[in-house]
């Protein structure tokens, strides 16, 4: 009976198709949600730096000043928190991996100027609101703002948002030293 | 009575996936004792939750382990929002707890093929890996991971399964039921398996008890005892869930009771798909942890323990995980002792050893 059992086994398993795939000579088939790896729009990018902050393993690096935006590829884990993070959805889990290779490869992105009205869409939160008692207008909030939205005067006492231009992204209610900003 | 000699066994051993060390005092061929030691790959996770937000942190605490990974995540959200009194919607519970007993059934398949593979058995594992990457593409079609998955969130999850995907997860478990049927038959019925496993390594229920061991090491030597009978842990309590509870204690036991852990989970997703309420997968969490809370929730190798302790910042205080292999130790070393040279391989895996969640 025992020979029976085996040789049907091996006929079955002669005739059937392998169940490893032979990459890369047959592509791997990815998913809708594979979360591959993180991908950029460039256009769309405000250079806000909160995907730098979210990141978990501080795989991404922001310069503000240079315009860039660069991420190490194998120290990404792929968690999708920059892309759930970003204000302007610049940022997106591509479903693909990236090549690999023998070295730790940064890539970076050169970030363009953007024209000061199309950075108003797609707003993250509320309006941004001051409460004016406890504001001590030191200006943090206008030099960490990524689309410089803030006008803030130390001597004459002003504080001062264009509505237009900011995108509610939070990046200066994160860093108000006395708490005194709020998203609507 | 021969001459008693130390061997050591690990922490790198072909049996072993993860690297635990064992020192065997031996005589003849007789294990006499056993001494483990870890901490061969302590990462310090638990001390991260100072560094990252209690948002992120969930990114982290998944990464504890590869294979319990979503029941690290879910038993973390669940210990931050018991601290932060926030009530998760219906069907993100419901699809915590797909997720969960998915992350069961490939654990579990794991597991038999590397049992498999320390009994010798080279064929049987490849094939328990063959049908366990289906489960790992559902994973991935539903997560977008295989084993990080990256879906728990504080306050729920963050991706939905339409009706449409749960149908078709619970017609491809149907299908893997007979493919299932045919390996587990081996483990259960052929006489080579059964030469390796039956009466090996007996683990009496009193000894069970009194070193406290958990999951289906517990539950071989007949001890009752299983998180999700539980309440406040998933939905399990409207799924009419009864633990598998083999009385043996030998490595047969132990085996079996996995083997029926895999039909058992098939069926609770059957159900649990059935029932599943439309509504919100998720609620907002405002604010930041303040207080504590600690959690218990039944991850394939047993009970797990989450600790989470906040001070009002966006930082915890503190985190503290205690993960079923931890406690299974005590088990294994009194099960060693008397064991042959050649069964150490096989009592090891039987406790289903996770060192990275161990050790952190």
């Amino acid at each position: 009976m025992a020979t029976f059992k085996i040789g049907k086994v091996v006929l079955k398993s002669l005739f059937k198709k392998p169940a490893t795939l032979m990459y890369p000579v047959v592509p791997r088939e990815w998913q809708e949600r594979t979360r591959g790896h993180v991908g950029i729009n460039e256009a769309d990018c405000i250079v806000c730096g909160i995907c730098s902050k979210k990141c978990p393993a501080n795989a991404i690096t922001v310069d503000r000043k240079k315009r860039t935006w660069s991420i190490q590829r194998m120290q990404c884990i792929q968690c999708n928190s920059c892309v759930e993070a970003c204000p302007k959805t610049c940022l997106t889990m591509e479903n693909q991996y990236t090549e690999p290779g023998p070295e730790k490869v940064v890539d970076t992105y050169e970030i363009p100027k953007q024209e000061k009205k199309a950075a108003a869409d797609d707003k993250k939160g509320g309006a941004l609101k001051c409460n004016l008692e406890d504001c001590v207008y030191c200006g943090l909030c206008a030099k960490n703002c990524p689309c410089d939205a803030l006008n803030v005067d130390r001597k004459e006492k002003v504080w001062k948002v264009d509505e237009g231009t900011c995108v509610s992204c939070g990046a200066c209610v994160e860093k108000c030293p006395k708490k005194c900003l709020s998203l609507g | 009575m021969g001459k008693r000699t130390i061997i050591p066994f690990g922490p790198q051993h072909p049996v072993l996936p993860e690297p635990v060390h064992l020192d065997l005092v031996i005589e003849d061929e007789t294990v006499i004792e056993a001494i483990p030691s870890i901490g061969f790959i302590h990462r310090g996770l638990e001390k991260l939750v100072e560094k990252k937000e209690y948002t992120e942190m969930v990114y982290v605490i998944e990464r504890i382990c590869g294979i319990c990974s979503f029941g690290h995540g879910w038993g973390y959200c669940a210990a931050v929002e018991g601290a932060m009194d926030v009530e998760v919607p219906k069907r993100a519970e419901y699809l915590r707890t797909i997720w969960h007993e998915l992350s069961r059934l490939h654990s579990h398949l794991l597991w038999l093929g590397l049992l498999a593979d320390a009994f010798g058995f080279e064929s049987l594992f490849m094939h328990c890996w063959r049908v366990r990457e289906t489960i790992l593409d559902i994973l991935e079609k539903t997560t977008g991971g295989r084993v990080i998955f990256s879906v728990c969130k504080v306050g729920g999850v963050r991706k939905d399964i339409d009706n449409e995907t749960l149908k078709e997860i619970v017609d491809t478990l149907k299908g893997m039921k007979k493919d299932i049927k045919a390996l587990t038959d081996v483990f259960l019925e052929d006489k080579s398996s059964k030469n390796r496993l039956c009466g090996v390594g007996v683990l009496s229920k009193e000894d069970a008890i009194d070193l406290g061991a958990v999951g289906p090491v517990a539950r071989g030597s007949g001890v009752v005892q299983d998180m999700r009978l539980a309440k406040g842990h998933g939905v399990y309590d409207e799924l009419d869930f009864e633990p598998v509870i083999e009385e043996g204690g030998d490595c047969y036991a132990r085996c079996k009771v996995r083997i029926g852990e895999v039909f058992q989970s098939i069926e609770l997703i059957e159900k649990a798909v059935s029932k599943i309420p439309e509504g919100p997968i998720s609620v907002e969490v405002k604010g930041n942890v303040e207080g504590e809370f600690v959690t218990r929730l039944e991850q394939p190798r047993g009970e797990a323990y989450y600790y989470a302790k906040g001070a009002g910042t966006k930082f915890l205080e503190r985190m503290r995980v205690r993960t079923p292999t931890n406690q299974n130790i005590p088990a294994l070393v009194k099960t060693l002792q008397g064991c042959d040279l050649a069964d150490v391989p096989m009592l090891v895996l039987t406790i289903d050893p996770c060192i990275s969640c161990t050790e952190r």
